[in-house]
């Protein structure tokens, strides 16, 4: 009943017909509403602006903003200091205000990459305060504590746009395109591989590094395009009302935002929408509001996310999804799920001498061994003998206290996990690191992130390049869905399915990004025996398409049939090296831990 | 020459009320890994409502000890329904937000109840006029009460974590919560614990600064929580002796700032501080680079 | 999927709403509007102003209102000093057409955050309690006003001459404190201008602090090493006890000046007996004993209405000199405007500014009132009169004293 209820909300307001009609109707209607009024819908706009900006920012990229003011500020001030003092006119001056918020976002996310999230919170509550200090002294630019007045505005006829002066409904008109088409362009981004990556950035860091998502980059990016958004926003602002003041921007309203988009439901867009037009409208009209309004806000930042965690979007409408429909309806199955790789006589992964240490312990003693195209190779050892520590080090995680790898004849010890990924080298978790409110076609098609051309404008703008492209993908994920036998649950959200289907999907999602070397961490562990047999048919299909595979493993039964040669590690070092015959036979196996008759558990 | 000793006196107490801050922020961190952004309002109400109890007459001893235990309901409050159900669901920062939405919803009640105006916040240990001449120099008595007393409480802490066997939990739970769960530590009272100190702590502090200036409202400690956020990433977070320098440093350097150079420069230097901090040594003067297993 | 648009139902929604907040009013009365701060940290402003009309208002009615009508606050806005709530209010009360006479916010932000909206509209406008010149007079003081706004409080321009003056009679070096806003700012931009005016070799040490610190050692100790004989500090008391406290930890003991704000209540309550000895400037004729008749019916209408309360102060016989500001310049306010619409006859705004402007002699309780084309501002240096804090029987009250 009320998943129908959503589907119908869901489809209502996002068909272009109704979309269409509403912006027609505030265009148009707006001539016979009054003067207030149409101040107010300016506000609600700009709201919307301010709160789509923080859900790009918080709820999809997952990073929190609480001092989102001191963006706002930056525009506000910028277009007004640029128009009143320096004499630029709007057509510049309201870019020049997104740019310098945008500017302002990149700086300050600079430590992104190296610290915990919540330093970078405490850093943008710091910039909020740190931004009305400065307004305050630096009295010659700004005006201030006094405030900044006489800026060109509607109110009093002074804003000129080639030569046409602006009243307040014209202004109104011109904050809604700008409006409109900033959500488009948003919109865009999210259903885009530029969405799905801070969404993954969001829900798992390390999982989205080893896709070849660069972290601190997309930290970056998120904050500099949320800040852009709010500095339009506040060039906007500055004009409407020809007054700008230091206490406009303050931790109030930085709350007043950051309530916005969790009452409307981090992640949603359309939520954002609802939740501004009663931040919006409810002070105005409930006067006794202001006396309780620290309470009231207070008390639903303390308790939405834990009783409402997905807000006003969570209840009415269905969950965001992260595909443009029209690319999903475009797209044609590819014929073959793995691409084959190419192979030269540099075509292998030599991993020499790598020792690793954390404090006193050695995980991994001075290994040695190397991978070929086409052969798959078991790594097995007791728990706790350093498979995974090796693992973590020849995919970047770690870097090696001696010794080399090397891939494809380049050295690639040490560089980050991203960058390792990046070059065809893809690892799997033992823990599986998956988006959970991903469906499995978004999962899998996180995995074709370092694969894709086109760029970020592209995928903006809607080009029909980057719907390709998407299309494209989108069948090689159906292929491989195929192969893997989970077709049925293509458009399930992750989290909803069994263990055994994550495990497949993750291993899916590796293949996606089109490897040339698959390191695989114990990918049968929880499996049923159907499952296992999907599997060893994915990894088998690996061999045939000649990647180079290496196998974590317990389940003995399930390695014996598959691989070519088997490593053996104990305590951080090989004890063995050869094929799986030779192992049953090896003295020193059977003395680090295999009985002749026992199999390990799974 | 008086005057740097003046200077140098009254950063060194504000700093070391900053660095009790610090230590309080630092305890939850060690144990949870999260932080009270509602502090600001934990120190703001523990200084009101003392200063309301001594203007109804009440002894002084008997309202600090008051306002401090409604602090330990407050923390205890605070973590059971807005921390720990924040953790439970999907990692990432709703505790943050929860946190902070606590302390504004402290300081709109806080608003309704005392009235938005300051209180007058009375002299408890002694009064701004009491001073001691050394060299030649006034010190006030006031400051050096404040400094003597952080300075007793952070070394008394530091011997409680590194000499008792709750110390010992203590820093086990941070180091690994399951596992100190797995060999019998009581991990869900450690957690408490480390919540009602942190408050205590702050609340403390607060009652420290309200002295200081002699008026307390309902905005106070806001501020003064990112003034002990600072002191605790320049120490090193998560380093208890860091805090107290790192406090001492902020402290010092603010009033050094205003002293010589300018006033107006003084407020923005602390966040100045906090952001250079983070991108030049992120784990502070006395910490470690965090390694997380994955 | 992601994205919805619900315009059209807001525009219904806003449609609806507009019409349910107009409440429904006498048809015949004379209407006015203003927002202010009602609630939140400044409430008292914004409350004592409201009271000031309504004293006013009381005592206009009961004589027949005026031309026969009575006179109702038909739109009263609460912004909490919030400059975008205050353009958001105006906005609101500038559309409803009925409304013929305006109040200017409390606080000189949010005052001129819609000044130029007021002066673009055009009604009449009384300011009862912003100090900043520039809400009066664009281009500074001593330039051409707006034409439909007047002031009943004390601008800063002219409190700034008054303390300057003072102070440059009896010192060569003073230090001066003021707070970061915008009333401190201009105050003690003025002040030591004022100094510089009328002795150019004055040595002034200029400091400023943000309302809310809680410890201000280094302006102090910046003021001290310039070795200054006096301290003036422009801002508001609940900073005063701060300041007070530490230059009292710093043995510091020059003479304390404060501007008018600073004599608020949170200063005595904050340092009790410490603030025995200091002075500043305040309205002269409302603590003036004993009170001009004009003055002795605005007090007992304001007791008999809300007492002797925080606003009056802590002596039941003489009311605090800031009432001055934070009420009786909405009274004084209203009863000009009254007599402007009688004298012009009509509530239309070009002829009531005629009026407006012709005012001459009309005793309020703040100082005799009188406008011109050129003038709109009235209280003037002679209706300032120094205070200062004295023990009299055992209470510590502000007593006037001649300086």
């Amino acid at each position: 009943m009320i998943i129908a209820f959503r589907t119908v909300l869901t489809r209502l307001i996002t068909h272009p017909v109704f979309i269409l009609a509403a912006i027609a109707a505030l265009f148009f209607g707006s001539a016979f509403l009054s003067g207030g009024t149409v101040a107010i819908l300016g506000f609600l706009m700009l709201n919307i602006l301010l709160a789509q900006s923080m859900n790009l920012l918080t709820g999809i990229a997952g990073q929190i903003s609480l001092g989102h003011a001191g963006f706002y500020g930056m525009g506000a001030y910028a277009s007004g200091i640029l128009m009143k003092t320096v004499g630029l006119p709007f057509v510049v001056t309201v870019p020049a205000a997104a740019l310098i918020g945008a500017l302002t976002g990149y700086l300050l996310s600079f430590p992104a990459g190296r610290v915990r999230e919540f330093y970078l919170a405490m850093m943008t509550l710091a910039f909020g305060l740190i931004f009305r200090e400065v307004v305050r002294e630096w009295d010659d630019l700004t005006g201030g504590a006094v405030g900044l007045s006489g800026v060109p505005s509607t109110t009093l006829r002074t804003l000129h746009v080639f030569g046409y002066t602006l009243d307040g409904l014209d202004y109104f008109r011109v904050i809604l395109i700008v409006t409109v088409i900033v959500m488009w362009l948003v919109h865009n981004f999210i259903q885009s591989r530029y969405g799905r990556a801070f969404y993954a950035i969001h829900a798992s860091e390390v999982a989205a590094g080893c896709l070849g998502i660069p972290r601190a980059g997309t930290k970056q990016l998120a904050y500099t395009l949320a800040a852009g958004m709010a500095g339009l926003a506040g060039g906007l602002y500055a004009h409407m009302i020809g007054y700008l003041g230091p206490e406009s921007f303050d931790l109030a309203r930085s709350i007043a935002v950051l309530v916005t988009t969790v009452v409307g439901g981090l992640g949603s867009m359309a939520g954002q929408i609802m939740s501004a037009v009663v931040f919006t409208f409810l002070p105005e009209k409930l006067q006794v509001f202001a006396e309780y309004q620290f309470i009231v806000y207070g008390l639903i930042l303390a308790f939405t996310l834990i009783l409402l965690p997905r807000g006003l979007a969570g209840l009415l409408l269905l969950p965001p999804r992260f595909i443009k429909p029209s690319s999903l309806r475009h797209a044609v199955a590819a014929e073959v799920a793995i691409r084959p790789v190419e192979t030269d006589k540099d075509a292998a992964l030599v991993v020499q001498g790598v020792t690793m240490r954390f404090g006193g312990l050695t995980a991994v003693d001075d290994v040695s061994l190397e991978l070929h195209p086409g052969r798959i190779t078991a790594l097995i050892g007791p728990n706790g003998s350093g498979k995974s520590t090796l693992v973590n080090v020849i995919s970047g995680i770690y870097t090696p206290a001696a010794g080399s790898v090397r891939f494809f004849g380049e050295t690639i010890t040490g560089l980050p996990d991203h960058r390792i990924a990046a070059s065809g080298l893809l690892r799997t978790f033992q823990d599986p690191r998956l988006v959970p409110r991903f469906t499995v076609r978004e999962n899998l098609l996180l995995g074709a992130h370092r694969r894709y051309k086109s760029s970020a404008l592209a995928a903006t703008l809607g080009l029909p390049s980057a719907a390709r492209e998407e299309a494209q993908f989108l069948g090689t994920v159906e292929a491989v869905t195929r192969m893997a036998g989970i077709s049925d649950v293509l458009d399930q959200p992750l989290e909803s399915l069994p263990y055994g289907y994550r495990r497949l999907v993750e291993v899916g999602r590796a293949l996606l990004a089109e490897p040339r070397a698959i390191l695989l961490d114990e990918p049968a562990a929880g499996l049923s025996e159907a499952e296992m047999t999907l599997l060893a048919r994915m990894i088998r299909a690996m061999k045939e398409a000649g990647l180079m595979v290496l196998l974590i493993e317990h389940h003995m039964d399930f390695v014996a049939e598959l691989v070519d040669d088997v490593v053996v590690l104990d305590s951080g070092r090989v004890i063995y090296h050869g094929d799986i015959g030779g192992m049953r036979q090896s003295p020193e196996v059977i003395a680090a831990y295999l009985g002749t008759a026992e199999t390990e558990h799974a | 020459m008086e005057e740097f000793l003046t200077l140098l006196l009254a950063g060194v107490s504000v700093g070391a009320v900053y660095g009790l801050i610090a230590i309080g922020l630092n305890l939850t961190f060690w144990t949870t890994k999260t932080m009270n952004f509602g502090q600001g309002s934990v120190m703001m109400l523990c200084a009101m409502l003392t200063a309301t109890m001594i203007a109804q007459g009440w002894p002084q001893v008997l309202s600090i000890l008051a306002a401090l235990a409604v602090i330990v309901v407050l923390m205890v409050f605070t973590e059971t329904y807005t921390v720990r159900p924040a953790l439970k669901i999907e990692g990432s920062m709703g505790w943050a937000v929860s946190t902070l939405g606590v302390g504004i919803v402290l300081q709109g009640f806080a608003s309704l109840w005392f009235g938005s105006q300051a209180l007058a916040f009375p002299d408890i240990i002694f009064s701004a006029i009491d001073d001691v001449v050394v060299f030649g120099v006034h010190m006030s008595l006031q400051y050096l009460a404040v400094l003597v007393l952080a300075l007793v409480l952070v070394v008394a802490f530091e011997l409680l974590v590194r000499g008792t066997v709750w110390g010992r939990a203590m820093r086990a739970v941070s180091m690994d919560a399951d596992l100190a769960s797995v060999i019998g530590i009581p991990v869900r009272i450690i957690v408490l614990g480390s919540y009602i100190g942190s408050g205590v702590l702050a609340g403390i502090s607060g009652i420290l600064v309200a002295q200081i200036g002699g008026t307390v409202d309902p905005a106070f400690g806001f501020e003064l929580v990112i003034f002990g956020f600072v002191a605790a990433v320049l120490g090193g977070m998560g380093s208890t002796t860091g805090a107290l320098a790192g406090g001492l440093v902020a402290g010092v350097l603010q009033q050094m700032v205003g002293g010589y150079i300018s006033s107006a420069a003084q407020h923005g230097m602390a966040f100045a501080l906090l952001i250079l901090i983070l991108v030049v040594r992120p784990q502070g003067l006395f910490g470690q680079r965090e390694v997380v297993k994955v | 999927m992601l994205t919805g648009r619900r315009g059209f139902l807001a525009a219904t929604g806003a449609l609806a709403a507009t019409s349910w907040a107009r409440p429904t009013l006498s048809a015949d009365s004379i209407k006015i509007g203003f927002t202010t701060a009602l609630t939140g940290p400044f409430n008292e402003f914004g409350e004592g102003y409201k009271r000031g009309i309504e004293l006013a208002i009381e005592k206009i009615n009961k004589a027949g209102g005026v031309m026969g009508r009575p006179v109702e606050i038909a739109m009263l806005l609460d912004d909490q000093l919030i400059p975008d709530r205050s353009v958001q209010n105006m906005r609101r009360i500038l559309d409803n057409k009925e409304i013929v006479g305006l109040f200017c916010p409390s606080g000189s932000g949010p005052t001129l955050a819609v000044i130029d909206m007021i002066q673009a509209d055009g009604r009449p406008t009384m300011n009862p309690q912003a100090q900043t010149p520039t809400v009066i007079y664009p281009g500074g003081p001593g330039t051409k006003p707006r034409p439909n706004v007047y002031t009943f409080s004390i601008q800063n321009d002219i409190e700034a001459n008054f303390m300057a003056a003072i102070l440059a009679k009896k010192y060569t070096r003073i230090g001066l404190l003021n707070e970061s806003t915008g009333y401190g700012k201009t105050g003690g931009e003025l002040v030591k201008g004022g100094i510089l005016k009328i002795n150019k070799d004055a040595v002034v040490t200029h400091e400023s602090y943000n309302q809310k610190d809680q410890d201000m050692t280094s302006q102090l100790v910046r003021v001290q090493r310039a070795r200054s004989e006096a301290l003036m500090v422009v801002g508001l008391g609940a900073d005063m006890a701060v300041i007070r406290k530490n230059m009292v930890r710093m043995n510091m003991t020059l003479p304390l000046y404060v501007s008018a704000g600073g004599f608020s209540p949170p200063y005595v309550e904050g340092v009790g007996d410490l603030a025995l000895g200091t002075k500043g400037s305040q309205y002269r004729k409302i603590s003036t004993v004993p009170p001009a008749p004009e003055v002795l019916e605005f007090l007992n209408a304001y007791k008999a209405k809300h007492g002797t309360d925080r606003l009056w102060g802590g002596d039941p016989a003489i009311p605090s000199p800031s009432m001055g500001g934070t009420v009786a310049g909405g009274y004084d306010g209203m009863t000009v405007l009254a007599d402007a619409w009688k004298r012009a006859g009509t509530t239309d705004a070009a002829a009531v500014i005629k009026a407006m402007d012709a005012t001459k002699g009309l005793i309020g309780v703040n100082c005799t009132y009188e406008f011109t084309p050129d003038k709109h501002h009235a209280v003037e240096v002679g209706d300032l009169t120094t205070y200062e804090y004295t023990k009299v029987d055992g209470r510590l009250t502000l007593v006037q004293a001649n300086l």
